[in-house]
């Protein structure tokens, strides 16, 4: 008996040391930390196509991970200076809060409860709940799923309480079947064990080209929700905030001023605006309370492109997925990105 | 004073709780401090707030307008109902598997040799991986379900019976209850007259017949009603009845395939402790073969088997969070999902601990307890 309660003892010591361990690092902020460290830690998925997936090399590519990779391009003008930390949706925040990832751009919608938890800093994406079926089984919207089974990913995402809402508002029965990461639901459901497989729309665009006949399946919205995809950091550092805020608002904001990878040079010799001539580089000392290298905005869009680009590449039409652009269109194009004006 | 061993001894001791007191009071105020810059806030009234999630399956009632405490509970209770189904099965299984190594013939000598082998030297996650999706191959979709029997429907969706709801009169309850008090009496009575007279009369055998006849009779008098709910085929699905999802006949079958393994193996080393004198003893009495065992190996075996069978069982009450691996929701899985919902990781995870420990070392005590009274019956 003494043994096993000493044995007690020990293990609580370990918990409370690991949960304390980060107590000296808390002081240093996160911009510090990472020029130490030589590389900007991502959150990524476990592997959805279009958004962040290591491709056969090993590099992660998708819409998510570029993102990400901007952010490095800021601090360190070189978009290979991020690595990614593939978390399912249980550990995603608890990863931001503890220091593990610096920033978590994966399909993370942009809540309350959530922003009280970490810090949103900007919206990269708009997406909507979907469901992906099979076409022989013959479903146009949420409301015939009534008694089907249903496999999503669970652990808290906010999928299960979209599936909670539509039985709710469509007075439907379904079985749920949850699994700890959205790739095992997605094998599940195209081994036959569910009717349906839930995810974020763009998501299950991305899943369905993995499917061994991607005819056979179709993607049915719910419509119930619009929900915007939040790139997230820790609490309690508003240098990083900027940083990461502005490193995304540079894509939007290079898409709406039309410049691109390919013409940003031409650009940035011809252009007669100063803001864009100040935001790529061009009127010294513009970003010293950024704690940034002036070109940071230029190396973006040099290295990364804009909006456009990052969405042709990895979710439209230059990808396999084909996907519709629709509301992650600039507003001036019907959608719902706009820019913060760079002045 | 130092020469003294035993105010060396104090002196250490005293010194060692302080060390331990001060750093534990370092870490806790570091901890908290620590998490309060982060912005995560520490308390457990979380706990009482609405889950706002759904669980997939449960033994208890669930709903999501349910406190995160009710959630909590109702892991317990799938984590409970895993490891009960799974300690018991792999125990009797175990039991049979061990005797069957030690067996003369060699077909089932070797099955359950491979049996064994496969079990201990296989990683368990990949052993219940494996055999889930083996139901994907082998079973077939649900709009073909097959149908071997009425009411019966076995496919990838799971196995539906029918569902048989009896409704419990008080009458048959009461009697019931009298029934096992009867019989236990009458083991008592037979107990004490054997050590009397060394005869055993039969006295259990007529309170079990009793006991049947009467119970037979009171069901008949006082009405006991069933209704069966049948299952039917869906557009999709089978609905309604008794349901066994895939999920949790995988973590039931799989962690009992592993944990038979080592269960078997304790059993044979148990089997083999026993000398061969005591066979020849019990023989030279009289008695039969299976009296031997019962009366002369299986305790002794017993005594042999049960500590290294104690650390077995607390393994299964471990193993048993992998079943999210496998899609179903255990105790673990639902406070990860409490933890993910509420941002309340530390008082989570102290919890899973706080929880772990009490359950496995309540097993353990028991077992322990178990063990001790073995102990003193050898004299």
């Amino acid at each position: 008996m003494k043994i096993k309660s000493f044995r007690g003892f020990g293990i609580s010591a370990i918990v409370v040391l690991t949960i304390a361990m980060p107590v000296g690092a808390s002081a240093q902020s996160i911009l510090d930390k990472i020029k130490q460290r030589g590389y900007v830690s991502c959150g990524a998925s476990q592997g959805v196509p279009g958004l962040s997936r290591p491709d056969e090399r090993g590099a992660w590519t998708g819409f998510d991970v570029e993102t990400c990779r901007a952010v490095a391009v800021a601090v360190f003008a070189d978009k290979e200076k991020a690595r990614f930390v593939p978390l399912n949706a249980a550990q995603r925040l608890p990863a931001l809060q503890t220091g593990e990832i610096d920033v978590l751009s994966r399909t993370t919608t942009w809540t309350f409860s959530r922003d009280l938890a970490v810090r949103f800093v900007a919206t990269n994406l708009f997406d909507s709940d979907a469901a992906m079926v099979r076409k022989a089984f013959k479903a146009e919207t949420f409301n015939d799923l009534n008694t089907a089974t249903v496999c999503l990913q669970g652990g808290g995402s906010l999928l299960e309480k979209a599936l909670d809402e539509a039985v709710e508002v469509f007075k439907i029965k379904v079985n749920r079947v949850y699994f700890d990461s959205t790739v095992q639901a997605r094998d599940a459901y195209f081994s036959g064990r569910c009717d349906a497989y839930m995810t974020d729309g763009l998501a299950a665009v991305g899943q369905r080209s993995n499917a061994r006949d991607p005819d056979q399946h179709q993607i049915i919205s719910s419509g119930l929700t619009l929900e915007g995809l939040g790139v997230a950091i820790p609490r309690g550092d508003d240098r990083w905030f900027d940083i990461v805020r502005y490193a995304v608002n540079v894509l939007i904001w290079a898409e709406e001023k039309g410049i691109t990878s390919k013409n940003v040079d031409e650009i940035a010799r011809t252009t007669g605006s100063a803001e864009v001539k100040k935001v790529l580089g061009l009127e010294p000392g513009w970003s010293r309370n950024l704690g940034l290298d002036d070109k940071w905005a230029y190396n973006i869009i040099k290295q990364i492109g804009n909006y456009a680009e990052v969405w042709d590449r990895n979710l439209g039409k230059d990808s396999p997925l084909k996907a519709e652009r629709g509301r992650n269109r600039l507003f001036k194009d019907g959608g719902l990105h706009f820019p913060i004006p760079m002045n | 004073m130092l020469t003294y061993a035993r105010h060396r001894a104090i002196v250490l001791q005293g010194a060692l709780i302080a060390a331990v007191s001060v750093g534990a009071y370092v870490l806790v105020t570091g901890t908290a401090a620590n998490l309060s810059a982060r912005g995560i806030p520490l308390g457990f009234g979380f706990l009482f707030a609405p889950a706002n999630f759904s669980i997939s399956e449960t033994l208890l009632p669930f709903k999501p307008q349910d406190p995160n405490w009710w959630a909590i509970v109702v892991g317990i209770a799938n984590t409970l109902f895993v490891s009960a189904v799974v300690i018991s099965a792999s125990s009797i299984l175990g039991l049979l598997v061990g005797i069957g190594r030690l067996s003369g013939n060699p077909l089932v000598a070797g099955a359950t040799r491979v049996w064994v082998e496969i079990a201990r030297n296989t990683p368990v996650l990949i052993l219940l991986i494996f055999v889930y999706a083996l139901w994907w191959k082998i079973l077939p979709t649900a709009s073909e379900a097959a149908n071997p029997l009425p009411g019966v429907y076995l496919s990838m969706r799971g196995l539906a019976l029918p569902l048989v709801d009896i409704a419990w009169p008080p009458a048959l309850v009461m009697t019931l209850i009298t029934c096992a008090a009867a019989v236990w009496a009458a083991r008592g009575l037979a107990v004490r007259r054997q050590e009397a007279s060394g005869h055993r009369p039969a006295y259990v055998t007529v309170a079990v017949a009793a006991s049947i006849a009467t119970l037979a009779a009171t069901a008949v008098l006082s009405g006991v009603s069933a209704t069966v709910e049948w299952p039917r085929l869906g557009r999709t699905n089978v609905i309604g009845g008794l349901q066994l999802t895939p999920e949790l006949t995988t973590i039931l079958v799989g962690l009992t395939i592993y944990t038979t393994g080592f269960i078997a193996e304790i059993v044979r080393g148990g089997i083999l402790a026993i000398g061969k004198g005591q066979w020849e003893a019990a023989r030279s009495l009289g008695l039969t073969q299976g009296r031997i065992l019962r009366l002369v190996v299986v305790p002794q075996t017993l005594r042999v088997v049960l500590p290294p069978l104690t650390s077995q069982y607390v393994n299964v009450v471990k193993n048993s969070t992998l079943a999210i691996a496998v899609g179903y929701q255990d105790f673990m899985t639902i406070v990860g999902t409490i933890i993910n919902k509420t941002s309340h990781a530390v008082e989570g995870i102290a919890i899973i601990l706080g929880i772990f420990l009490i359950l496995n070392l309540l097993l353990s005590g028991a077992l322990n307890w178990v063990n001790r009274r073995m102990a003193i019956v050898e004299r």
